[in-house]
This record gives C-alpha cells, sequence and structure tokens, in this order.
C-alpha cells in the first residue's frame, strides 16, 4: 500500500526509476562506443566496428523481414479487438506454402503468392472460429499454432517424404546503384525484394491504421466496438477483415522467410522456430504502432546478428552459450525500462452486435 | 491489471499447449511411413548408388525379402531417428541408407518413427520394444540426444536389443557405436587451411588473400566440439596463421540463422566454411554461394544430397552412419548382436572420411589431396593424434 503510494509519487516526477535506469544505460552503452571509436585496437574497438560494419545492418534487414511482417499482421487483428497469437502457425504454413508452390511452378513469385493464400486460409478458420463462434482467441490462436505446427511437417511428409521440402531456386538481392556504395547505410539499398517489401508494408500500414477511415474502424473496433456500432459500421465484418489482413501479412513474412533461403524445415519447432511469437513482443513494445513495432524488431533481429558476429569473432572472453543470449536478455531489458503498452479496450473480447 | 491478466494467460496457455504437442503427436507410423520413405529417394538422393535399389521398394512386408534377391530374413528392425527428421540431406538420410542396405542384402523388414521433439524417444523407443506384431529384433536409436531416453528405457526391455548410435549407453542389450569424428574434421581443417593460403578458384567460388576460415555449429556439446576441435586443430596443422572463426547457431533447424553466421564470417575475410549443424547448414552453402566462396558439408557427401550447392561444396566430412546402422542390423541377422559392446569407428575403420564434392573435386589440387592423403595415413599410424575438445586445440 505505502509501497504503491511512493511509487506513484516517483512515477509522476522527473526522475522516475525508470528514467534513471533508461539514462544510466544509455550513458553506459554511449561510453562504449566512444571509447571504442577513441580506441579502435581495444575490445569496445572491435565491438563498434562490428556495430558499425555494414553486413551488420544487411543481417539485421534480413533477419527482420518474417518477425516485422508477422506484427503487423498482429497489430491490425489486436488493434480490431482480436487476439492473434496464432502468428507462428501463420508463419508455419506460408513458409511451406511458398517453398511448396515454388518448387511446383518454378517461381519464387508464385510461391509467395502460395504463402499469402495458404497464411489467409488459416487465418480464415481463425477469424471464423473467434468471430463467428465466439471461442476464446487465445485458445483459438493456440490452437492455429498447433495446427500449422501439425500440418505443415506433414504436408512435407507427403510430398517430400521428410520434414524437409527439396530446395528450390532463390530471388537475387536488388541493388541500386551509387546509394548502395554508401558505407553503412549503403545496406538498405542492397537488398532483396523482401527487404523492401517489407519497409513498404510499414508505411502502408500506418497509413492505413492512421490516415483512412477502414484504419479508424479497426481502432474503434478494438476499442469501443459499441460505439462503432451505433456509428452504423459493421464490427463483424470490420474484425474480419482485420484478422484477414493479419494473415495476409504473415504470409509475406513466412513466404519470405523460407524463399531466401529455398527450403521448408520442418522438423523441431520448424524454421520459424518462435519468429512468431517474437513478433508479438515486438509489437507490443512498439506499442502497436507499426513504426514502432519495425523499430523494435530491428533491435531483436540487429542483436541477434550482432551475437552471431560476436561469437565468430571472439571479441569478449565470455562462452559463446552466453553470447547467444544476448538478444533476448537485451530485449527483456529494454521491455522492463521503457515498456509503455496500452492494449485495446475491448482486446480478447467478442462483440456482439445489439438487438433491434 | 488486465495486462498481467492476460500475460500470465499466454504463459499457462503455452505451456499447457507444449504438453498438449508432447502428447499428442501419436506413435510410430508404420507401413505408410515406409512408403513415403521409399518416396523420399527420388528428392533427396538424387545420384546416390548404394541405397537405390533398397529405396524403390515401398512396400514392407514378406513381398520385400522375396524380391530382393537376399536371404529373406524375417528379422525386423524399429528405426527412431533424430530429431532432423528424414530430408535433412545429412545425418538420417544417411542412417536410412544403411537400413536400406541391410534391406536389399538380408531382406529384413524395417519401420521407421521421425520423433520431432527430445521428448517423444522414449515413447517411440518403448513403443518399438513393447511391439509384439510385428516384433522388432532390434531398435536402431539414431543420434546422441537419443541417449538419455534409452538409458531408462533399456533396463525395461531386457529381452529386448538396441542400437544406438553416435552416443555410448551403458547396458547389457544396447550396442553403441561412435564416430571418430575430430579426425574426418581434422582433414576438413587440413584442406581448408591449404586453400585459403593458396590461391584458388572453382566452381562457383574462389578463396582470397586473408587466412581466414570458418566454423558453424549446429548446438553447443561433446558431440560438436569433436567437429569443431578437430576442423581447428587441422587448420592449425597447416599454419598457425590462420584464424578460425567459429560460431553456434544454437539449433539445427535454422537455416537462416546459419545462413547469417556464414555471411558474417565470409564478409570478415572468410573464404570456407565448414559446417555440423544438420539443417542450419543449408543456410551457410546458400551464404557460400551468394559470396562467391566454398563450403564444407557434413555426415553425408553433401554435394550429393544438396546437389544445387555443388558448385561451392569442397567436400563433405562423411560419417557413415549407414555402416553402423547396416551393421547392427546384420550382427542381429546373423544372430553375433553383441550388447553392451562399443564399437569406435575412425578413419582406420571408414567410419569417417573426407568426401571431396562431385562438382569441385576435379578442381581440387593434386598437392592439397595428397597432403591430406598422408594426413589421413599419419592419423591413422598414430603419428598426429587429434584433439576432442575445441578447449584443447
Amino acid at each position: 500500500m505505502s509501497s504503491e503510494t511512493v511509487r506513484g509519487r516517483l512515477t509522476d516526477g522527473e526522475l522516475s526509476p525508470q528514467r534513471v535506469a533508461g539514462l544510466v544505460a544509455a550513458v553506459l552503452l554511449a561510453g562504449l562506443v566512444l571509447w571504442g571509436f577513441a580506441f579502435p585496437e581495444t575490445q569496445a574497438g572491435r565491438f563498434v566496428a562490428i556495430l558499425t560494419d555494414r553486413s551488420t545492418l544487411a543481417a539485421t534487414l534480413r533477419l527482420s523481414v518474417p518477425i516485422a511482417f508477422a506484427a503487423l499482421g498482429g497489430i491490425f487483428a489486436e488493434k480490431s479487438g482480436v487476439i492473434n497469437i496464432g502468428l507462428e502457425g501463420l508463419l508455419i504454413v506460408s513458409a511451406f506454402g511458398g517453398v511448396y508452390m515454388a518448387d511446383v511452378t518454378g517461381s519464387v513469385w508464385m510461391g509467395l503468392a502460395a504463402g499469402i493464400v495458404a497464411s489467409t486460409l488459416l487465418a480464415l478458420l481463425f477469424a471464423v472460429v473467434c468471430i463467428e463462434f465466439r471461442a476464446d482467441q487465445i485458445i483459438a490462436g493456440l490452437a492455429i499454432w498447433l495446427i500449422a505446427l501439425g500440418l505443415a511437417p506433414f504436408a512435407s511428409q507427403v510430398v517430400y517424404g521428410g520434414p524437409n521440402t527439396a530446395s528450390v531456386d532463390t530471388v537475387d538481392a536488388i541493388v541500386i546503384p551509387g546509394l548502395s556504395s554508401i558505407p553503412f547505410f549503403g545496406a538498405l539499398f542492397s537488398a532483396t525484394p523482401f527487404v523492401y517489401l517489407m519497409f513498404g508494408a510499414v508505411a502502408a500500414s500506418w497509413w492505413t491504421l492512421n490516415r483512412t477511415s477502414f484504419g479508424r474502424w479497426v481502432n474503434a473496433s478494438g476499442e469501443n466496438p459499441k460505439a462503432l456500432d451505433t456509428a452504423g459500421v459493421n464490427v463483424t465484418r470490420v474484425r474480419y477483415a482485420a484478422v484477414l489482413l493479419s494473415g495476409v501479412l504473415c504470409g509475406f513474412g513466412g513466404a519470405a522467410l523460407s524463399l531466401s533461403i529455398g527450403q521448408f524445415v520442418g522438423s523441431g519447432s520448424t524454421m520459424v522456430n518462435g519468429k512468431g511469437f517474437i513478433a508479438i513482443v515486438t509489437y507490443l513494445f512498439g506499442n502497436y504502432n507499426p513504426v514502432g513495432a519495425l523499430l523494435s524488431t530491428m533491435l531483436f533481429a540487429g542483436l541477434d546478428a550482432l551475437q552471431l558476429t560476436l561469437q565468430a569473432r571472439d571479441v569478449f572472453a565470455v562462452p559463446q552459450p552466453l553470447v547467444r543470449t544476448i538478444p533476448y536478455v537485451t530485449v527483456i531489458i529494454v521491455l522492463a525500462l521503457f515498456g509503455r503498452t496500452r492494449i485495446p479496450k475491448a482486446a480478447g473480447e467478442h462483440y456482439e452486435s445489439g438487438d433491434e | 491489471m488486465d495486462r498481467f491478466d492476460r500475460r500470465t494467460f499466454i504463459k499457462g496457455t503455452g505451456i499447457a499447449g507444449l504438453v498438449g504437442l508432447a502428447g499428442c503427436t501419436g506413435g510410430p507410423t508404420g507401413g505408410g511411413d515406409n512408403e513415403s520413405g521409399g518416396g523420399e529417394e527420388t528428392t533427396t538422393a538424387g545420384g546416390d548408388t548404394t541405397s537405390e535399389s533398397g529405396g524403390n521398394e515401398t512396400g514392407n512386408e514378406s513381398a520385400d525379402g522375396g524380391s530382393s534377391g537376399g536371404s529373406g530374413s524375417d528379422v525386423n528392425v524399429g528405426v527412431v531417428y533424430a530429431t532432423g527428421g528424414l530430408g535433412d540431406g545429412s545425418f538420417n538420410d544417411q542412417a536410412q541408407q544403411g537400413i536400406q542396405q541391410a534391406e536389399s542384402e538380408y531382406g529384413i523388414s524395417y519401420n521407421e518413427a521421425q520423433p520431432d521433439e527430445v521428448s517423444q524417444f522414449k515413447n517411440f523407443q518403448q513403443q518399438f520394444a513393447s511391439s509384439t506384431d510385428p516384433n522388432y529384433d532390434l531398435v536402431s536409436c539414431i543420434g546422441f540426444l537419443q541417449a538419455d531416453a534409452l538409458s531408462e528405457v533399456a533396463p525395461q526391455y531386457p529381452d529386448q536389443s538396441f542400437q544406438i548410435v553416435d552416443s555410448v549407453v551403458e547396458a547389457d542389450n544396447v550396442a553403441s557405436y561412435v564416430f571418430k569424428e575430430h579426425e574426418g574434421s581434422f582433414l576438413a581443417g587440413q584442406m581448408a587451411g591449404m586453400l585459403t593460403t593458396s590461391s584458388f578458384s572453382a566452381g562457383a567460388g574462389s578463396t582470397n588473400e586473408e587466412k581466414v576460415v570458418g566454423f558453424v555449429g549446429g548446438v553447443e556439446g561433446e558431440l560438436i566440439g569433436k567437429f569443431e576441435a578437430g576442423y581447428k586443430a587441422g587448420v592449425k596443422n597447416v599454419s598457425e596463421d590462420i584464424q578460425v572463426q567459429s560460431t553456434y547457431v544454437g539449433s539445427f533447424n535454422e537455416p537462416s540463422g546459419g545462413k547469417e553466421a556464414a555471411l558474417s564470417m565470409y564478409n570478415a575475410g572468410a573464404d570456407i566454411v565448414y559446417h555440423a549443424a544438420g539443417n542450419t547448414g543449408t543456410g551457410v552453402f546458400q551464404a557460400a554461394q551468394e559470396q562467391g566462396a566454398y563450403a564444407i558439408g557434413v555426415d553425408r557427401d553433401q554435394s550429393v544430397t544438396k546437389s544445387s550447392y555443388q558448385n561451392v561444396i569442397l567436400a563433405s566430412m562423411v560419417k557413415r552412419v549407414d555402416t553402423a546402422v547396416f551393421n547392427a542390423a546384420e550382427a542381429v541377422v546373423q544372430g553375433n548382436f553383441e550388447g553392451g559392446s562399443v564399437t569406435t569407428l575412425g578413419l582406420e575403420q571408414n567410419g569417417v572420411a573426407l568426401v571431396y564434392g562431385q562438382g569441385l573435386k576435379s578442381d581440387i589440387p593434386s598437392d592439397v589431396k595428397s597432403e591430406v592423403e598422408s594426413v589421413r595415413e599419419s592419423i591413422i599410424s598414430g603419428d598426429i593424434s587429434v584433439p576432442s575438445d575445441p578447449s584443447n586445440v
């Protein structure tokens, strides 16, 4: 009780514990970077060299693609009031669907389309179960994940005789001449089409959510569905559209993941390996803002790219398994310090239009 | 408060879901699985010579024994694969090749189980061991991750013969087969070290000025450590100046991680990366192709199983899992199966070997090949001792 009030006073004031801790962390990081620039031969110097290496940015972008798409999908669904924790499952089916169609037709773009269709169909199932039959959204979302986790390796088993598919062609990077030779940021202009699609999707999602009437309906459907209903907009249809849109976006992400490797790996937790769940964290951390979600995705993916390089170059005298946990530990710390997520009021609740 | 409720709920249901998942994946798939196992040959084992005839047979019952021209033995083997599953182009596919060889030579029958999770091993092992129709004369457990489960299961079925590949289980009814991966990896390191210090260009890649090579591992542990140790020692045998970068991705099923790990090495000047990472290694090959550099495969001749990467795969450190599986099946057929024995397959027994890639073998300079051969003989004769722990390199 008393600690509550102390806490309240502290958070009201200028120097909340969160801010102090954040400030300390920022100062420490800045110090490390400055130290690295000043003394390039030290550990800190090598660390900064890796941090500012253009290949680190390139790796970050590639690793971000599936997570960012899934996060965008999650934003639409949850903003409309349907919590979609089945993102992982949508990624899995689209990863398989993409490679299968690319294998059959020989075209990466047909593969991408098939991945989107597969994911959208599964999202439709989720939407029908949640909206039409009023199932608990969390349980239905888990079911979507479990269905995909069984379905995709099974389909691969039927077609390819094992949980892993055959190899298909991948797409080459699109290099923009001139811009791609800029140090560090040049990686932005020499990337696969999927990376450009990701940026396009983030911009389009932001615009849709903030500048179109559909975006306002989605917001209202998650915040105050009754008001939306009163205004004469069909809440059910808005929610269907939002969930299907999350299927489309996840389809891009999953297909991009498998098509950039050219194979679907379905054993264990499949090649998606938790990226859908990371996506949930990133959009919560980004507070349902597509741009925020992209930035937090890139933070996580960047740390992941960084740890792979740190291991290889043996920069810090730390055992490799510990280096590998850097992204997770950092994300937890950042989340604890800066995370201020405001969940849509009606998220997770079924809405039924009142009788006439 | 609302937010907290939801998070705990997600956590709780997540755990419940995982438990449910572990429970509902079912038992070994019998004949149906065998059929698809036959189909698998067409997709992954393209140019494979030894097992094609076995692979074409899709059934598993008596018709097989007759048509395969073997001695028509009624021995029945249950195979529990490692979690990578069939189609990994390496470990499991090779185990399957061994059992198919036994099928065509001795007319044995077999059933397969492909677990996705470590937690399912015990279940599959027990189902094979307790089955009476058909009764399994041997249960082959592929992969070191099965050791814990098998050390519990084996004593429960004292009359059942088990085989474990890649680990040792101390029980009277288990025959253990282990490999000296470090010996084969030493040869891979020797070759990589010699090529990175010379100017070599063939296929889709070429070596550079920098004296850097790389190693990508799946999951840290004693087993993958043997690959890393042997490889590093082999590179150092060429020259102490060559830097070996090593990264563990933390999963055998994460090709996107393997690709980034390898790209980071290639960008740092590495021109040859050796992987011991199962499916994760596919990403390494892809990175090599993108960067115009080379990779070394593992477990099986991956220039055959992953033929689209033939132009960057210099060689593969082949682990004859098929020999281990075949030998155990053969021992059961001939009635001389020895429970409790540990068979170690090294360079000397041809249990491990460095096999040059199909696409590049004619381009690799003959002085490299002859040096690798003489190192191989020195290891067999004991003149070179290969460390099995990376911290001893």
